[in-house]
C-alpha cells in the first residue's frame, strides 16, 4: 500500500511550485467503488488525492487531452509543467508518447506508484450490489480488505483483480521523478495463453465471432478517447474528405474501425487495457491488442514503452528483420 | 384504468399471441449485458435486468436510418424508401425509459411531425416492466418518475411474486389486451396491495437524489462560472453519456456513396464531439470539452425546460454507471446549485 500521507506531501511539494500548472492524481468518487481523477491545481486539493487499488484510471491520457485554444491578444500560452501520479503500464504510455514525440519529459512531473494490480470494476460491482459508499480499502499480500457499511470484507486478490493484472510484468512505473511506496517484485512473464489458443481457431469461427463483438459497437469511441496513445489530432474516423469510415453503425463500419485503432496501436499499445474497461458494448478489446503486441514481440523482439531514449518500433529498422508477411 | 392479473408461467403465451400481429422487441442478454432486440421466441427474452445498456430510444430512433437512395451523375435518381408501418410491441420497458419516449415526443412532433420517429412511435405497444430491483445509480423519483409507473406506457406489468399485475393505461393497450382476455384474470384488492407493496419497496431502493427544484433559473446565473471549466476538466469528450442518454436526439445527416449508388442516411450525433458544432469556415463556437459539457448539462435542465415546460432527464442512471472518469450528472445538478453568483 503506499502511503496517503506521504503522496500527499510530494504532491504538495510539486503543486507549490511556480513551474507546475496542475497534478492530476484521484480522489473518491461520487458513488460505490468509483475513483475518479482529480485535478490538483492549488494545496487544497491536495488532502482529496488518495492511491489505492481502485485507482484504475490511466491518467496519461490528460497531457495528451491538453486543450490548446486560440490565445486572445495579449495573452502568452501557460507552458507551464503537468504532474500525473503514474502506475507500472500508465508510466509505459508516458514513456511510449516521449518516443513518439508526443510530450517532452521536461514538461511533465511524475510521481509514481507501485501497483499490485487493480480492482476490476465489473467484477467487485458485480459482488457488491447496490453499494453506494465505501468507507476503506486496503491489501495485504493476498487479499483486499474492503471495508463498507461498518463490515469488513476480505477477499482474495485472484477474485477481484482484473485480469490484465494476473500477468503483469511492470508492477512499478518505469519512468518517475519521486516514487512514493515500496518498490515490487515481480517474475511476471508475458502470457499469451488465451491469444494462443484463439489463434487456433478456424477463419470463419474467429470471424463469426468477431463480427458479433463488433455488430455491438455503438461507436462512442470511448476506446479512442481513454487512450493515451490515441492522440492524432483528427482521429481518421473524424476525417469526412475522404470519408475513411463512414458514420453508418453496423457490422462492416463496426469492424472497419475497431480493427483499423489496433492497427494503429501496433507496437504501441502498452496494454493497460483502457479502452476495454470502458466500452459500454462490452467487446473485448484488449484481445485484439494482445495479439498485436505478441505478434510484434515474436517478430521483432520489441515491447514498446520501456525505455524514453529508445525509438519507437515502426521508426527502426534492422537489415535481418523479418519480412514472410509481407505480400 | 383496468387492472388485471396473469400468472407467471402464461407470459408466455402472451407472447406467443402478440407475436402473431407484431413485431417484438424485448431486452435479452447479450454477452452479459442487456439489449432490446427483436425476438421470435418468448426464450430470447431475459428479464433479470436493471436497464438496458442502450436504451430502447434506438427502436423508434434508430442510430442509423436510411432516408434515401440515390444514383449520382447528371441523371440523378432518387429512390425513396418506405417508413416501416409494421406494429410494434416493445415489451420490458422501464417506466424511466417510457417516459424517455413522452419527452422525445415534444422535438420529433414539434413545427415539423418527423415521419420516422412518430410514424413508428404510433405503431408501436409500450409493455412496461416496473423496476424491482434499482441500481445503484436510479434517480427516476428526482424528476417524478416511479419506478412502477403506468403514466408513459399502454400496459404495465409488476412482477407481485408468482404473477404479474397489469394495468392498462391507453386505448392502445386495453386494444392489445382484449385479444387475450382468456390468458388474463381480474386483479383483487390484495393483488393491488401487493403491487403498491413492491412500488414502495422500489422507490424506498432509489438512494441517490437529484435535487431540480428551479434548476433551470439556477443556470441561467452560472453560464459563465468557473464551476463548468473544473467539472470538465477530466471529460474525455467521448460519446457515452448522450448515446446512452434515453432523450438526447441529435443526429448528422450524411450522404455514404459508393461510384455507383449512394444513400443519405441519419446517424446519431454527440455534441461531446467537437466536430458537432464545427463551422465550415473551421470556427469552432463550443471549441473546449468545457463549452461541450456544459451544454450538455444546459441542453437537460436549462434549454429543453424553457422550450417543452420539462426536464430531459429521466433518472436511468446509465451515464452516471458508464461514465469513464466518474462525471456524475446527479453530482452536477447538486453541486450547481451550491455555485455562488
Amino acid at each position: 500500500m503506499v502511503d496517503q500521507k506521504k503522496l500527499r506531501d510530494e504532491a504538495k511539494k510539486i503543486i507549490t511550485r511556480e513551474d507546475v500548472k496542475y497534478l492530476v492524481g484521484w480522489e473518491k468518487g461520487t458513488y460505490g467503488f468509483q475513483m475518479t481523477p482529480l485535478f490538483v491545481t492549488s494545496s487544497d486539493d491536495v488532502e482529496r488525492l488518495v492511491f489505492n487499488p481502485l485507482c484504475i484510471h490511466n491518467l496519461a491520457v490528460f497531457p495528451m487531452l491538453e486543450e490548446k485554444l486560440p490565445l486572445r491578444k495579449g495573452a502568452h500560452e501557460d507552458t507551464r509543467k503537468i504532474g500525473v501520479v503514474v502506475k507500472g503500464c500508465d508510466s509505459r504510455a508516458i514513456v511510449q508518447i516521449i518516443q513518439e514525440k508526443g510530450l517532452e519529459k521536461e514538461n511533465l512531473i511524475l510521481i509514481g506508484v507501485p501497483c499490485n494490480g487493480v480492482i476490476d470494476p465489473k467484477k467487485i460491482n458485480k459482488r457488491f450490489f447496490h453499494q453506494t459508499k465505501t468507507d476503506d480499502i486496503e491489501e495485504d499480500d493476498k487479499n483486499f480488505i474492503i471495508k463498507t457499511d461498518g463490515k469488513t470484507h476480505k477477499i482474495p486478490k485472484d477474485e477481484l483483480i482484473m485480469d490484465k493484472c494476473k500477468t503483469c510484468e511492470f508492477p512499478n512505473p518505469v519512468i518517475y521523478d519521486i516514487f512514493v511506496g515500496e518498490k515490487i517484485k515481480t517474475s511476471s512473464k508475458p502470457d499469451y495463453k488465451e491469444i494462443n489458443s484463439f489463434e487456433k481457431k478456424k477463419l470463419d469461427e474467429k470471424w463469426s465471432y468477431w463480427e458479433s463483438q463488433f455488430e455491438k459497437c455503438i461507436r462512442c469511441y470511448a476506446c479512442r478517447d481513454v487512450c493515451p496513445l490515441c492522440y492524432c489530432k483528427e482521429c481518421m474516423v473524424d476525417q469526412l474528405n475522404p470519408q475513411w469510415v463512414r458514420r453508418s453503425v453496423n457490422v462492416s463500419e463496426n469492424a472497419a474501425w475497431n480493427i483499423m485503432r489496433a492497427f494503429h496501436l501496433a507496437g504501441r499499445c502498452i496494454g493497460c487495457g483502457e479502452c476495454e474497461r470502458v466500452c459500454p458494448a462490452g467487446i473485448p478489446l484488449t484481445k485484439l491488442n494482445k495479439k498485436l503486441e505478441k505478434d510484434v514481440l515474436e517478430l521483432f523482439e520489441y515491447k514498446p514503452g520501456i525505455k524514453a531514449e529508445d525509438k519507437p518500433l515502426l521508426s527502426i529498422f534492422k537489415p535481418d528483420d523479418p519480412e514472410e508477411f509481407i505480400l | 384504468m383496468d387492472e388485471l392479473i396473469i400468472t407467471k408461467n402464461k407470459l408466455k403465451d402472451v407472447i406467443n399471441k402478440i407475436k402473431l400481429d407484431y413485431t417484438i422487441f424485448a431486452p435479452t442478454n447479450v454477452d452479459n449485458i442487456i439489449l432490446y432486440r427483436q425476438i421470435n421466441d418468448f426464450s430470447e427474452i431475459s428479464l433479470d435486468f436493471c436497464n438496458s445498456k442502450v436504451p430502447p430510444k434506438s427502436i423508434l430512433f434508430k442510430q442509423t436510418e436510411t432516408m434515401f437512395k440515390f444514383k449520382p451523375g447528371v441523371k440523378a435518381k432518387i429512390e425513396s424508401i418506405d417508413i416501416p408501418n409494421s406494429k410494434n410491441v416493445i415489451f420490458g420497458i422501464r417506466p424511466c425509459d417510457a417516459k424517455s419516449l413522452s419527452i422525445l415526443d415534444n422535438v420529433f412532433k414539434d413545427d415539423y411531425i418527423d415521419p420516422y420517429f412518430v410514424t413508428k412511435r404510433e405503431n408501436t405497444v409500450l409493455i412496461g416492466l416496473s423496476c424491482t430491483q434499482p441500481d445503484v445509480n436510479c434517480f427516476c423519483t428526482s424528476l417524478d418518475g416511479n419506478p412502477a409507473g403506468a403514466d408513459d406506457v399502454d400496459v404495465l406489468l409488476t412482477d407481485i411474486g408468482d404473477k404479474y399485475f397489469i394495468e392498462i393505461n391507453s386505448k392502445k393497450g386495453s386494444e392489445l389486451v382484449k385479444t387475450m382476455k382468456d390468458i388474463f384474470s381480474n386483479a383483487t384488492t390484495d393483488d393491488k396491495k401487493k403491487k403498491q407493496e413492491v412500488e414502495k419497496k422500489s422507490k424506498d431502493n432509489i438512494t441517490r437524489n437529484m435535487k431540480t427544484e428551479n434548476i433551470a433559473s439556477k443556470l441561467d446565473k452560472i453560464f459563465e462560472h468557473d464551476f463548468w471549466k473544473n467539472i470538465s476538466l477530466k471529460c474525455l469528450g467521448c460519446g457515452i453519456c448522450t448515446f446512452q442518454c434515453p432523450t438526447c436526439h441529435c443526429f448528422d445527416m450524411q450522404d455514404e456513396t459508393t461510384l455507383k449508388d449512394g444513400a443519405r442516411v441519419r446517424v446519431w450525433d454527440t455534441c461531446m464531439n467537437p466536430e458537432y458544432t464545427i463551422h465550415a469556415s473551421g470556427h469552432n463556437p463550443r471549441p473546449a470539452r468545457m463549452n461541450r459539457t456544459r451544454n450538455r448539462v444546459y441542453h437537460k435542465f436549462n434549454y429543453y425546460p424553457k422550450n417543452y415546460n420539462v426536464i430531459a432527464c429521466v433518472g436511468c442512471g446509465r451515464c452516471v454507471n458508464d461514465c469513464p472518469v466518474n462525471i456524475d450528472i446527479i453530482d452536477v445538478i447538486n453541486q450547481a446549485r451550491e455555485v455562488k453568483t
